[in-house]
């Protein structure tokens, strides 16, 4: 296949393509909440498999909580196996204020991205002196103790125990939102109309609105993330993880950025937490124990350790391989079906691959790909 | 007094239970005997830490597979208990090997944070496996150890299975000790642990040696998971917990030391026991796993018998 | 006239991308002593550690007529090649008698304790340590470890990568005063790097001189110890 020619770094043709391809993507997330708001349902090799509008919501938290994730792992190298408990406390302030303070959901994040923030940095002290091997012992050890934290009888009034926690708040659209105007647009276009349904449910414009509120959540926080990350801070954090000596010996001091990188790490966690409680309506202990912390262990390297984009990737990997894999009744040329446990076994071997043959993860092919299609030139020193 | 009483107040202590004798003893006795069980598990964790510095997270994993592997030999088989453990503990190890050989020999044995996550997806991986393969009905592994207690003071019971536990442990450290210091292999494998530049310039096989390490790691965490599971009823998530009370026990005891390992073991045993019985924190038995860790990664990073050798990541 | 025991042509060494050697070529004569000066990281090391393939290399290297290159470490240490690496030699966690019985990990013979007393008879500190763990050595202790430790293999080629690092110098010269012992009795043909540009070119028959990964010069120990360049830039005189 032949590239598309290289352009210059900063030339009116490379930030042409840049903005093209901004462009596509805020079409292709402005229009997939209309197209598979009748759950999109291909069937591959006689399998039926469904890409709900519902599993994407929950994957765009995911892509938040990796997103956290990644601030403490990926970009300043503190390994932390335990980013469920951040996500899980989120959820369940939210849950809280929302059923007993009647909040909306969103107003909770002024307490949860706060409150996050603060047990984050408390968290982030004794990893100050707690590192590497250490420090993946004790997240580890931590993430598997949030489920019996939540059940404890002391909280249990308030947490709802090993039943979880029903929301008592409907995300209804408000009467502004022109959803079904859109709706009726495009179904009235020719070609693609036909996959948009003439009208949404009440059901469908609940879930339309709340896709929307989720990917503007979502938005923001890569937004805010990145910015923190490409300046002052984010040089700190990659010249800590690479060499700390050295950053050290810069000036840079180690512990007031370790723990700063936890505490945004965990409000962003926690923001993820808000989420995935919007999503669901629900929050329930054993969502947030170790098994989700290794989910997400799984989506950051799978995606891409240190990029944004990859916790983008990573989320829809982690939702969707298992969902997919249980889909799978017949897997081709055989008559196993790929249920339950299949799921997970499968994002085990995902995640050894990816170590093996593409260590930057999803990112680090995309990468790849591009420089061999739209190739860049890097531009030349001024003068 | 006053302070006392409200502290014990808070914890819901009663001091009936305090000054029960019996009940004292008999939970140090169960503590043992659960300790026993995390020290095997620990001295697993230790043996893989101190040969190649990290740890590995698929542990418990393996243990699980062989824990399943004792209940087929025995239940399904019909072999003595005993002797299914004994060929579930030479399976593990085989399985151990291989997995050392295929997923780890590749790496350069100092990129530690490539190896900790390749275990993690091992973990995902086995235990996903054994869910697939013998399904989440829960089942019941009997004890190698005949039932009843020999000792009884009340309801203190030193019961078979407790003295069981406690000298299976020892049997094990004693010929794992003998097994490192008098034959060839140990001392290769120490000589490995040691310095792995100078052990290949004297000419170790670093590879089959480590991989000899893992087999050797999954045969005793296996023969801990056949301790264990008696008491409680063998799931795919059984290993799981274990795997959490093991990691404290090794960080107790300083993560590259044997004998730390099983001292470790025993006091967490003791302590989650003690706790659990008298502070009625039954939901928070792990939280004390978790607590031990972090109090020792703070208070004395090399844990008690601990090497203070600098952290390799 | 003794003939070449150790022949290498060619030989490249990288670390990942970095090509540190370009291509060298010399050889050791059987049962001689040859001495490879050089300043700082001109490849010293990274040489020996060829020799071994404890590093990844092309060209050929040739023991006894034996081609090494795409063997093991632990096979070349079967062909008899010891070992002292820069610095670190010893296993610090184990005593100094495991030590050395690990240095004699690949022989099968039963002279292996003799060996050892025999060590201990010629470095009497570690005779007196031998429970102690290498450790908790002083620096120079664990040096003469590290060369104990090699000795018991019984090789027929030593290579030695700056034997007198922290040791003190009159240590150094006895140090060397035993090397050329053993060469003698023994028959051990030794590739030596030192700093101790002096002392090697006294004891050793052939050197080299290693410049940023290529080999600058070569010839007899005693010419190039009269040589004006080697003079001014190993000598200091
Ligand atoms: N592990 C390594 N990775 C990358 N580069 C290395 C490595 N080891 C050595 N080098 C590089 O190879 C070059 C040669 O190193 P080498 O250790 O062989 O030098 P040397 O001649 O032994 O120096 P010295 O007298 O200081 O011991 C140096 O430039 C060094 O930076
Ligand atoms: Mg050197």
């Amino acid at each position: 296949m032949r590239g598309l020619g290289v352009v210059p770094a900063g030339s009116r043709q490379h930030r042409r393509r840049q903005i093209i391809g901004w462009a596509l993507f805020a079409l292709v997330v402005v229009l997939i909440p209309f197209l598979i708001a009748d759950t999109y349902s291909p069937t591959i090799f006689g399998n039926r498999y469904t890409v709900g509008l519902g599993n994407l919501s929950q994957a765009i938290g995911m892509m938040v909580a990796i997103l956290g994730l990644n601030i403490a792992t990926g970009y300043s190298g503190q390994l932390s196996l335990g980013h469920s408990f951040f996500v899980g406390s989120g959820a369940y302030l939210t849950a809280v204020l929302v059923n007993e303070f009647h909040w909306s959901y969103l107003s909770t994040l002024g307490v949860v991205v706060p409150g996050l923030f603060l047990f984050g940095v408390l968290f982030g002290l004794p990893a100050l002196r707690i590192q590497g091997l250490y420090l993946g012992l004790l997240t580890f050890a931590v993430a598997a103790v949030f489920p019996s934290i939540i059940r404890l009888d002391e909280v249990k009034d308030r947490t709802g125990g090993s039943n979880g926690l029903q929301i008592e708040s409907d995300l209804v659209a408000p009467s502004w939102a022109p959803l079904n105007t859109v709706t009726e647009w495009l179904h009235a276009i020719p070609g693609v109309g036909s996959r948009v349904p003439d009208g949404l449910t009440s059901r469908q414009e609940e879930a339309v609105y709340k896709y929307f509120l989720l990917v503007i959540v979502a938005l923001v926080c890569f937004w805010l993330v990145r910015n923190i990350l490409a300046g002052r801070v984010g040089r700190a954090l990659v010249a800590i993880r690479d060499n700390p000596l050295g950053a050290a010996a810069n000036g840079v001091n180690l512990a007031a950025y370790k723990t700063l990188s936890f505490g945004i790490s965990a409000a962003v966690g926690g923001v993820a937490g808000t989420m995935l409680a919007m999503h669901s309506g629900f929050v329930g202990p054993d969502e947030f124990g170790f098994a989700m912390a290794i989910l997400l262990i799984v989506g950051l390297i799978v995606g891409g350790a240190g990029t944004l984009h990859g916790a983008v990737v990573g989320g829809l990997a982690i939702r969707f391989v298992p969902e997919w894999s249980s889909q799978t009744q017949t897997l081709p040329g055989t008559d196993t079906a790929l249920e339950g446990p299949y799921g997970t076994a499968i994002l085990g071997a995902l995640l050894i691959i990816i170590i093996f043959v593409l260590p930057g993860g999803a990112a680090q092919g995309f990468r790849r790909i591009k420089a061999r299609l739209m190739p860049v030139a890097p531009q030349p020193p001024r003068g | 007094m006053v302070v006392l009483a409200s502290v014990l107040g808070v914890f819901d202590i009663s001091l009936d239970k305090l000054s029960n004798g019996e009940l004292w003893l008999a939970q140090f006795f169960r503590g043992l005997s659960d300790g026993a069980t995390y020290a095997s598990v620990a001295l697993a964790l230790v043996m893989i830490y101190k040969s190649t510095g990290f740890i590995n997270f698929a542990q418990g994993s393996l243990a699980l597979l062989g824990v399943y592997l004792a209940y087929i030999f025995s239940v399904e088989q019909g072999l003595p208990v005993a002797l299914a453990v004994v060929c579930a503990m030479v399976a593990s190890a085989v399985v151990a090997a291989f997995i050392e050989r295929v997923f780890i020999r590749p790496f350069p044995p100092d990129h530690v944070l490539p190896l900790v996550i390749v275990t993690l997806g091992l973990l995902l991986i086995i235990d996903s496996a054994v869910g697939i393969v013998w399904g989440f009905r829960t089942r019941s592994l009997p004890s190698m150890f005949p039932s009843g207690a020999p000792i009884e003071w009340g309801i203190a019971q030193l019961t078979w299975r407790t003295i069981g536990n406690l000298g299976t442990v020892f049997t094990v450290v004693g010929l794992l000790y003998l097994l490192l210091s008098r034959t060839k292999v140990g001392l290769a494998f120490r000589a490995v642990s040691s310095n792995l530049e100078s052990a290949r310039l004297v000419g170790i096989r670093v590879g089959p040696t480590l991989g000899f390490g893992w087999a050797l790691a999954a045969a005793i965490g296996t023969l801990g998971g056949a301790l264990v599971v008696p008491d409680l009823l063998l799931e795919p998530s059984i290993m799981l917990r274990v795997l959490i009370f093991s990691l404290a026990a090794a960080a107790l005891g300083g993560l590259d030391s044997m004998v730390g390992a099983v001292i470790g073991g025993l006091v967490v045993g003791l302590a989650r026991n003690l706790l659990v019985t008298f502070l009625d924190l039954s939901e928070l038995a792990l939280a004390t796993a978790v607590a031990v860790i972090l109090v020792v990664l703070l208070v004395r990073p090399t844990g008690l018998f601990g090497s203070t050798r600098v952290e390799r990541v | 006239m003794s003939s070449t025991y150790l022949e290498v042509r060619g030989l490249k060494a990288a670390y990942g991308d970095i090509q540190v050697l370009h291509g060298i070529d010399f050889s050791v004569d059987e049962g001689q002593i040859a001495v490879i000066l050089g300043a700082n990281g001109a490849g010293k090391t990274t040489t020996l550690r060829a020799l071994c393939a404890m590093v990844s290399t092309e060209g050929s290297v040739r023991l006894g007529g034996e081609e090494l290159a795409g063997q093991s470490t632990a096979d070349i240490v079967r062909r008899g090649v010891a070992h002292v690496p820069q610095g670190r030699g010893t296993f610090p966690d184990l005593s100094v008698e495991e030590n050395l019985m690990a240095g004699a990990f690949v022989r099968t013979d039963a002279d292996v304790r003799a060996d050892i007393e025999q060590w201990y008879e010629t470095f009497p500190v570690l005779g007196e340590r031998r429970t102690q763990t290498a450790g908790s050595l002083s620096g120079g202790e664990q040096q003469m470890l590290a060369i104990a430790r090699a000795l018991m293999l019984r090789p027929s080629l030593l290579l030695l990568d700056e034997p007198s690092l922290g040791l003190a110098p009159m240590i150094t010269r006895a140090l060397f005063e035993q090397l050329t012992a053993i060469n003698e009795e023994a028959g051990t043909t030794m590739l030596v790097v030192e700093q101790n540009a002096a002392l090697a070119l006294r004891v050793a028959n052939q050197a080299y001189v290693l410049e940023a990964g290529e080999m600058a010069l070569s010839g007899p120990a005693d010419e190039l110890a009269a040589d004006d360049n080697v003079r001014r830039a190993y000598l200091g005189y």
